[in-house]
């Protein structure tokens, strides 16, 4: 089995600290192999003559995957039992095949709720146009000591 | 009498709205789907593909990525036989229709607001009943004019609890001419 990664605790984290960044590379695989694993068949994310005839200058990235990158972002950094509690996020400029997306985020602010950690991230992820996506994530964080 | 206008047609569809009851996700939550999406994203969280990573973590076993919540219930390429020309189904009915009739025939999603209630486990099959929350007066955009569309779906496992919660917007634009 694989090695279960630790797990940051919510007593390890400050408000104002910066995730470490991630650059996700958008080759044309990246971008319709995500959108076929979430099973999002529109054309103009894997055919770029129906993109561009939509007035598209590619194919690009499903609102979903980016979802997903996101998601994927928060828990590199928090760890495996880290536990998405909300996800909100705006698109701007899309993400094209052959740019890159660099991911940044930082920790907004932090509360015990309910006997829960609960932290607030603020994630962006800019590409060659701008900003791709911005977005706010909620997660909870095991507490020191908790079994 | 004047026709109504597009605007008021909408408004009122969105006055009239009901939760659309969905149907079944075509197939429950599964390891094949979790793992297909994970190694697309790059996720290496071995709560999602380990079972014995999973097991020894707080989940005591699989879970899916939480963003999949959407995916399971996408229709894929369900309704269109293969080599179809016809586009895959579109979500949204009378207003979707009454857009692409008026010109605005393209679209993109523009926000999405994710609630997790549980995180889902193999064998757990969605059911997600949307609503028509609001539609935009027409906006001017960088991809060109067009409405926006907010709806909202509520998730619900086979015993009917809701799992998660998600809030979405898409807009409806008229493609720009390339060229003049």
């Amino acid at each position: 089995m694989a090695e279960l990664a630790q797990t940051l605790h919510y007593e390890e984290v400050e408000e104002g600290t910066e995730l470490p960044a991630l650059v996700i590379e958008l080759t044309p695989t990246v971008i319709i192999s995500t959108a076929i694993a979430s099973r999002d068949y529109q054309d103009v994310h894997h055919d770029r003559d129906l993109a561009q005839q939509k007035g598209s200058k590619d194919i690009f990235m499903n609102i979903l995957s980016t979802n997903g990158f996101v998601g994927r972002f928060v828990t590199d950094w928090a760890g495996p039992e880290a536990v998405l509690k909300k996800v909100a996020i705006r698109l701007g400029a899309p993400n094209y095949p052959y740019d890159e997306m660099r991911m940044s985020g930082r920790v907004e602010k932090k509360e015990i709720s309910e006997g829960e950690g609960l932290v607030e991230l603020s994630v962006r992820g800019a590409n060659g146009l701008g900003d791709h996506v911005k977005g706010t994530v909620q997660i909870v964080l095991p507490r020191e000591g908790a079994a | 009498m004047t026709a109504p206008s597009l605007d008021d047609q909408l408004q009122e569809m969105v006055a009239q709205a009901t939760p659309a009851p969905g149907t079944p996700a075509r197939d429950p939550v599964n390891p094949p789907m979790i793992r297909h999406w994970c190694d697309a994203i790059g996720d290496a969280n071995p709560v999602y593909t380990d079972p014995a990573a999973a097991e020894a973590s707080c989940f005591g076993g699989i879970v899916a990525p939480p963003t999949m919540l959407q995916a399971w219930s996408m229709l894929g390429l369900a309704n269109r036989g293969p080599g179809s020309k016809t586009e895959p189904p579109r979500a949204g009915g009378g207003p979707t229709q009454l857009l692409n009739e008026a010109g605005y025939t393209s679209v993109v999603a523009t926000d999405c607001e994710q609630e997790y209630l549980r995180y889902l486990r193999p064998g757990d099959l969605l059911t997600g009943e949307t609503e028509l929350e609001s539609i935009s007066g027409e906006k001017s955009t960088g991809l060109g004019d067009g409405y926006f569309l907010t709806t909202r779906t509520t998730y619900r496992d086979q015993e009917g609890e809701v799992v998660g919660i998600m809030r979405f917007r898409i807009l409806w634009f008229k493609p720009r001419q390339k060229g003049g």
